[in-house]
């Protein structure tokens, strides 16, 4: 029976943290760096929510696609303002990730410059609590988790079967003979870094929605967002979207039996054990 | 005046961690995000000592800097064989480790309530802090003197070498691993030092002096002021903390309203600086220094126009 709330807990929490691992994990297979400032395309992801759900007044299920495409509009800006310039100048992989800091502070930063620093709530829809086989969950937690599986299906398919994910992966794995193939490079990276960022907004969107929005939402749950990627694998999408559901499980079942907070060390420690025992395959 | 002394107290171990993460990363390559982790372990494990088990100031220093040497090595082994980001990652997941455990461990650490208070040394003089400052002082510039000795010596030709082509390094029948792990837990335990003699300064400790932003500042100083430059930490805290933190801060004519949103704009503009820098000059203000080669300068003193002396 605790297994089986592990389980159903682990999936409700995890459901933000699997679209977050699986757009860092497009960006960190096809540019190869680890983009911290990802953690921006999800707290932005809910500033816009708020935007239009308590600023414009817009039902919640409303402004989920439109702060989702921002969020990706976002991404895609700094994409063509900051890391293609960079990567052009042939900036290494530990440069990229410090200039992804300064990225990401700049844009946190400037964000709680203009509209402050406190904390703010999105305006939820109805909520009831359901019960099914002795489990309860919100409606609004079935939405996202439907919403989740969903968007994190179309994402597999894109990438596994469709012309967008091979160039993608033609790309990350020759660079120079995907180029000769005639795919334009340029065209699949505003793809890909759109559509992650679409993935960190609906990302920033639920997490927002399920506690509140802040500044620093998107910072919090990048350490583990990294750390999933990591332990995943470069760019296995299969591999994010599986570390991530048995982080979250296992972050549920921990804090079942034990103090929430000894569930994080717990999960820290099992990440750096998985990097220590996985030898070549790691990134 | 006491504030002042303070803050410049504060930016010299400020200058002390960045410098030895110019030698854990601009000489050797090692991206360590976990500065603030072993700083932490250092400061927390000073502050538990003296103030739970009365251990006298200086033997609860030396002894946390062990502990941190103890548990670096574990962590060495462990990842430092591991790319330069799966390093990253875990020292970043080490130095969450630490930060929780200082709140759940509330028998030692006595949590988010703190542990205080942890007094100068020197007791009976009047102007101990401006002494303790001059002991801060001599330990860093001793940390830079060491760093720029050890990047002209056999081992930091062996860091650059690693720091640049480990394999190649490797195949010249070099010990790589075992440099590698040396010199990080030497340097860990250092900031660990470092760690034990801020306790003095903040008297009181909070788990709040465990963020994550220590690290930061610590590595936006260094990449500012030149991450393989041996002045390159120096330069990049007085540009970052000490123009930020004591100058504008102390002297800026800011209305208070204002005034509390100072440290965002200052965060915001570390951002701008740091994107800036790796955009336009990716080697720091200072660049990268020409270590001096005393061997090559004996043999041939006519050819070589960057040796200068010596």
């Amino acid at each position: 029976m605790l297994l089986i709330d592990a389980i159903f807990i682990g999936l409700l929490e995890a459901s933000p943290l699997i679209l977050a691992a699986m757009g860092f994990t497009l960006i960190f297979y096809l540019n190869g760096f680890m983009n911290i400032a990802y953690a921006e395309s999800i707290t932005f992801g809910a500033y816009f929510a708020v935007l239009f759900n308590v600023v414009l007044g817009a039902h919640f299920y409303l402004s989920i696609v439109p702060s989702m495409l921002l969020s990706g509009c976002l991404s895609v800006a700094v994409y063509l303002a900051i890391f293609r310039p960079a990567l052009n100048r042939g900036v290494g992989p530990t440069e990229m990730i410090i200039l992804s800091v300064g990225v990401s502070f700049m844009l946190r930063y400037g964000l709680i410059l203009v509209v402050g620093p406190e904390n703010l709530f999105l305006n939820e829809p109805n909520i009831t609590y359901m019960q099914f086989m002795g489990l309860g969950a919100s409606n609004l937690q079935l939405v996202a988790l439907v919403l989740v599986f969903v968007g994190a299906g179309v994402l597999y398919w894109m990438i596994y079967n469709t012309g967008l994910g091979e160039q993608m992966r033609g790309l990350a794995n020759n660079h120079d003979l995907a180029m000769a193939s005639g795919i334009n490079p340029h065209r699949t990276s505003v793809a890909i870094w759109f559509i992650a960022g679409c993935a960190g907004g609906l990302s920033g969107v639920f997490s927002g929605v399920f506690a509140q929005v802040t500044p620093y939402m998107g910072w919090n749950v990048i350490l583990i967002t990294m750390l999933v990627t990591i332990v995943a694998g470069i760019g296995s999408v299969r591999g994010a979207v599986i570390a991530a559901v048995v982080a979250g499980v296992l972050t549920a079942f921990i804090t079942l039996v034990t103090k929430p907070l000894y569930s994080e060390v717990a999960l820290l420690m099992a990440f750096i054990g998985v990097l220590t025992f996985r030898g070549a395959r790691t990134a | 005046m006491d504030y002042l002394i303070f803050s410049f107290s504060l930016m010299l171990v400020y200058i002390g961690l960045a410098q030895l993460l110019h030698v854990q990363f601009g000489l050797l390559g090692i991206p360590n995000f976990g500065v603030v982790g072993f700083w932490g372990l250092g400061l927390y494990g000073t502050g538990v000592l003296y103030v739970s088990y009365d251990v006298p100031l200086v033997p609860a220093i030396i002894v946390a800097s062990l502990i941190v040497a103890v548990v670096s090595y574990v962590l060495a082994s462990m990842v430092l064989q591991r790319s330069g980001q799966a390093i990253l990652a875990a020292t970043l997941a080490f130095a969450a480790m630490v930060a929780t455990l200082v709140v759940t461990e509330k028998q030692l650490t006595n949590g988010v309530q703190g542990l205080g208070t942890i007094g100068f040394p020197f007791g009976d003089l009047a102007s101990r802090n401006v002494v303790y400052f001059g002991v801060l002082l001599a330990v860093v510039v001793a940390l830079i003197w060491v760093s720029a000795k050890l990047r002209d010596s056999r081992m930091g030709r062996m860091m650059i070498a690693i720091r640049d082509n480990e394999e190649l390094a490797a195949s010249l029948g070099k010990d790589t691993a075992g440099t590698k792990r040396t010199v990080f837990v030497v340097t860990c335990a250092l900031m660990g030092l470092l760690g034990g003699l801020t306790a003095p300064l903040h008297q009181f400790l909070v788990p709040y002096h465990l963020a994550p932003s220590l690290t930061f500042a610590v590595w936006i100083a260094l990449v500012l002021g030149g991450k393989s430059h041996n002045l390159g930490a120096m330069i990049g805290v007085f540009a970052t903390f000490g123009l930020f933190d004591i100058l504008i801060e102390t002297y800026a004519p800011v209305p208070a309203e204002q005034a509390i949103m100072l440290p965002n704009f200052k965060l915001f503009c570390y951002g701008v600086l740091l994107v800036m820098i790796i955009m336009f000059r990716p080697a720091g203000m200072l660049g990268e220094d020409r270590p001096r080669h005393r061997a090559r300068a004996d043999a041939a003193p006519a050819n070589d126009t960057a040796v200068k002396e010596g």
